[in-house]
């Protein structure tokens, strides 16, 4: 009992404050953003995402105080678990289908999780070890490769879902772990080529044939060839021209910025913006992926500002977590986690203001949404026990 | 970074990343600074303009039409008011504007002299469940309240005229249970419009309306309009053209099918009659019927109630939903089992007392009267069951049960239709699993003769005659033999599926065939009734006993083919409380087949 007392003094306590903060302004804006919409349960979605939080503090403190050591030795089996879940997903009784898209495991018609979102926290912890072995010469080429495989297959299953959104986050999450292990810059300037190469590619894919004169059919089964599906084009194109089908894939993105917009220095206030209770912005993703449109139209600038703050927070803390860390392992934990936090925030943030293509991303802590909500506490849980156990006094 | 030790890292780099991390939240910043507050203007402007109207542009369904372009599902305009709620609200709470939203209407009533069509609650589930979406608050509005509205329009600007097509099956209760009615459809989950409201479309519910739905129902199109605060449109930011939905055509010719609802009205049962040569349906009747009409524009409460719960379910489209043992007219399928494994000749003969004792247990012909000696073709046209006793087990259920599947029996014939039922041919391991017993002789008696555990519907049997009429194709059943896209001027014909041949032998199926017509043109063959003058006909009877052993509920059978020697049409006919196929499916046939020969003789 002294000893848990003990560690719990050791947590990041700034750390734990923002995230407990960002806890509260997702159940308040989900509250707003869903108000009157009732989940499965014939629950409110507030309601239900409170219980998501108490069961992901739960797996905070369990994190937490479990010592990472201890955790990473199974790191191969979460990430073959991971794998065999990622796989049962497109297996008819077992995974669902909802919009077109197997991302769930599902038990007699009830959803139970996304195993995406576990096999990102498997992924992390995998190549925390790869990286943070002691005595391992990180600069060969060997690790490089063996953590790019280890990325690319979760990625490849989760695209095949399909889910470009969630499977492009592997990559920067390799790039940080390998930058922050001491990788040499060169080998991983190659890493970016490569990504950049392939990014030229699909996007003269998608813009290049039809300009050539391609027809349209050719055209979409050549992208189906290549793994992109008609509606992940659509939502590309309406990036670069917002006019594009303002009815269809464009309306979310217009209807987003013009929330966000509308916000001005101050908001319209809680409950107030006309955005989100007209039914503009889609019941069916302000409480989820564009709930930061909300609170920017509610709260303005100065909320999106604070809400920002709240998230460097976290960064800074688990940043110094990692600088602070017992060993290297601990270290490479930390950045992971934070590098996939970060990636989230960015992408999230980027796609409702207009910066970047719609993806649906949710924004860690605040989005309404069961496994995402406890598999990012949990890794938080592991930041703080990398802190807990870090060399400071 | 000019020296970085073999093993070791640099915590250097975790400064890197902290700077990277604080570049995109600055990023982040800075833009979401620059469109709340660099060009907030813009959007708040835009944003107060922005009352947007959604109209959705419905597409029109698919027609269907017969064999000689007669439409049997056709389409009607139907207008309507609807309210844009969420124009109605400025901030405040939803029940102010549901009673807002209500005035409206109350005033509209009292302009228009129509009355409500829709409740308070209506309003309420609305504004919470598809605010977006304009409410439909009239249907079917006539011309004089369109006329009052249009004079008005212009102090409820809120309410607009809609516009939607109805359903209409100009052929009432004909092919009911083929054509199939629509319904709103449930919310689809499983397209990735995930991100759009829609209202729900009409979804086919039954027959072929279901079965080819998305043929049928083309793709909705919308339209943004925006709308200033004075209700002037001002517009069109979008639009998205509907597409309309693809037509069909059957095999069916109404005619045909009107004879053959006909021949069956006065009671329940079902009749099928095929073309043999490519296993259309020309016409598929099953009674009781019920009229189509009645799902035009919804259908009330009581009246489907009333259909439902009807004992003698007019809905069920006995065709091919409908099992029932065959009796005596599985006979056919025994007598080619036997054939073709050289188990029989036209010459073999067994001698039939009345009845049959096997193991303790007495099998007897109908009525119990001995036949005498017997030959195969003598068999068919007396019906002997004795004779078809000793055929089955001389025979073996085995050889009995390969050929009933190869026949179509036991599955489902791949009809383009829903529910289709695909009976039961039992096996020896069915038996043991579903029974506990093992298969004893004289379950391959009662096979033999149709009874036993054994379930067909009447497309298979139709299926099934029609193999014997063509020469032993065995053809898919199929309803629709053309489709074309709305910009199409002509049907694309659809080829007809042949599913197997059964390579039969000529020489066996002219036995098989020569006992069928003497069932009808003998005057001591069960069929005789059905006996037309001037056009020879083949087939075989049937009686089934149904409900409790010794109720005395039978059903009568008879299947035909005509004519014998150049087959155009395959005929099951099955009707309940009978009292044998002969008697009572035989005189329905006759007038059934005198009346298609009346209009068809001349065109085949």
């Amino acid at each position: 009992m002294n000893e848990i007392i003990q560690q719990l003094r050791r947590l990041n306590l700034a750390m734990l404050a923002a995230m407990l903060a960002l806890l509260g302004l997702g159940i308040a804006f989900i509250y707003s953003a869903a108000f009157g919409l009732t989940g499965q349960a014939g629950l409110n979605l507030y309601e239900k995402q409170i219980g998501w939080a108490a069961i992901g503090l739960a797996c905070f403190l369990l994190f937490a105080l479990t010592d990472y050591h201890y955790l990473t030795r199974f790191a191969w089996l979460f990430y073959v678990a991971g794998l065999v879940l990622l796989v049962l997903v497109f297996v008819p009784e077992v995974g669902m289908k909802m919009y077109g898209a197997r991302r769930w495991i599902q038990a007699g018609g009830v959803r139970l999780f996304q195993p995406a979102e576990l096999m990102k926290i498997a992924c992390v912890i995998l190549l925390a070890r790869l990286f943070g072995y002691p005595g391992r010469n990180v600069r060969r080429w060997r690790y490089s490769i063996i953590g790019l495989v280890l990325t690319l297959v979760p990625a490849a299953l989760i695209i095949k879902q399909p889910d470009m959104g969630t499977a492009m986050i592997f990559f920067p999450v390799l790039l940080g772990g390998m930058f922050a292990a001491g990788v040499p810059g060169r080998k991983i300037a190659v890493f970016l080529v490569g990504a950049g190469l392939i990014v030229l590619f699909v996007g003269a894919a998608i813009v290049l044939p039809p300009r050539a004169g391609m027809p349209e059919n050719e055209h979409k089964r050549l992208l189906t060839r290549i793994g992109i599906s008609p509606y992940q084009r659509e939502r590309i194109l309406v990036f670069f021209d917002s006019r594009r089908d303002p009815l269809g894939s464009g309306w979310n993105k217009a209807q987003s910025q013009i929330a966000v917009g509308s916000g001005g220095l101050f908001g319209k206030g809680y409950m107030q913006g006309t955005q989100n209770i007209l039914g503009f912005l889609p019941r069916t993703v302000a409480p989820t992926d564009f709930v930061f449109s909300v609170i920017a139209e509610e709260t303005g600038f100065a909320g999106a500002l604070a809400t920002l703050t709240l998230f460097g927070i976290l960064f800074y803390g688990g940043l110094r977590a990692a600088a602070v860390a017992g060993d290297k392992l601990g270290s490479m934990l930390c950045v992971g986690f934070i590098t996939m936090l970060f990636c989230h925030v960015f992408i999230n943030i980027a796609m409702t203001v207009g910066l970047a293509p719609i993806t649906g991303i949710p924004l860690p802590f605040v989005s309404y949404g069961g496994t995402f909500m406890v598999s990012t506490m949990s890794a938080l849980g592991l930041v703080q026990s990398v802190h807990i156990r870090g060399e400071w006094k | 970074m000019t020296f970085i030790q073999i093993t070791g890292w640099e915590k250097g780099r975790l400064y890197v990343l902290a700077l990277i991390m604080l570049a995109g939240l600055g990023v982040l910043a800075a833009a979401i600074w620059f469109i709340q507050l660099g060009r907030g203007d813009m959007y708040l402007s835009s944003q107060e303009q922005q009352s947007v109207r959604r109209v959705r542009l419905p597409a029109v369904r698919g027609k269907i039409f017969d064999r000689n372009g007669i439409c049997l599902a056709d389409n009607q305009p139907d207008y309507g008011i609807c309210i844009y709620l969420e124009e109605l609200r400025r901030a405040g709470r939803k029940r102010q504007t549901a009673q807002k939203a209500w005035t409206l209407i109350e005033q509209l009533s009292w302009v228009l002299e129509i009355e409500p069509q829709v409740t308070l609650k209506q309003v309420n589930n609305h504004l919470y469940n598809r605010k977006p979406l304009p409410m439909t608050v009239w249907k079917h509005i006539d011309h004089k309240a369109m006329a009052r509205f249009a004079e008005e329009s212009m102090r409820f600007p809120a309410a607009e005229i809609s516009f939607d097509s109805t359903r209409v099956y100009p052929r009432a209760a004909t092919a009911a249970h083929i054509v199939g009615y629509v319904g709103a459809s449930a919310a689809g989950e499983d397209d990735d419009q995930q991100y759009h409201y829609y209202l729900p479309d009409m979804e086919g519910k039954r027959g072929l309306e279901k079965e080819y739905n998305r043929w049928l129902a083309g793709t909705a199109g919308g339209r943004l309009v925006r709308i200033e605060v004075s209700g002037f449109k001002h517009d069109e930011t979008g639009i998205r053209a509907p597409v309309p939905g693809g037509d069909l055509r059957l095999g069916l010719d109404l005619r045909l099918q009107k004879i053959a609802e006909d021949a069956i009205a006065d009671t329940c049962g079902a009749v099928v009659v095929l073309d043999p040569g490519t296993g259309d349906i020309l016409a598929m009747a099953s009674a009781p019927a019920f009229n189509l009409n009645l799902f035009n524009s919804g259908i009330s409460v009581d009246e489907w109630r009333k259909l439902a719960e009807d004992e003698r379910k007019p809905l069920f489209n006995r065709a091919v939903m409908g099992l029932y043992a065959p009796g005596s007219a599985f006979k056919p399928l025994v007598a080619i089992a036997a054939l073709v494994q050289g188990k029989a000749a036209a010459d073999s003969v067994f001698a039939c007392e009345g009845t049959y004792e096997l193991g303790g247990q007495v099998f007897s012909c109908h009525l119990g009267e001995p036949h005498g000696e017997v030959d195969l073709v003598k068999a068919l046209e007396v019906s002997c069951n004795v004779y078809f006793f000793r055929l089955g087990l001389q025979c073996g259920y085995d050889a009995l049960y390969h050929m009933a599947l190869a026949a179509g029996f036991g599955n489902k014939t791949g009809v383009d239709l829903d529910n289709e039922a695909a009976g039961l041919m039992p096996s020896k391991a069915w038996k043991r699993q579903v029974r506990g017993e093992t298969w004893r002789d004289g379950d391959t008696c009662n096979i033999s003769v149709g009874q036993g555990a054994l379930l067909v519907t009447p497309l298979q049997m139709a299926v099934f005659t029609a193999a014997i009429a063509n020469g032993g194709r065995l053809f898919r059943p199929r309803l629709v033999t053309g489709q074309r896209r709305y910009d199409q001027n002509d049907f694309e014909p659809v080829p007809p599926v042949l599913e197997r041949d059964l390579h039969w032998a000529p020489a066996h199926l002219a036995i098989l065939r020569e006992g069928m017509r003497r069932v009808i043109n003998e005057p001591s063959g069960t069929g005789h009734p059905a006996a037309l003058p001037d056009v020879v006909m083949a087939g075989k009877t049937g009686t089934a006993e149904f409900g409790r052993k010794g109720s005395g509920q039978q059903r009568g059978w008879m299947i035909l083919f005509a004519p014998f020697d150049n087959p155009r049409y395959a005929v099951a006919m099955v009707v309940d409380e009978s009292i044998s196929g002969g008697v009572s499916a035989g005189p329905r046939l006759k007038r059934m087949m005198a009346e298609i020969f009346a209009i068809h003789g001349a065109e085949g």
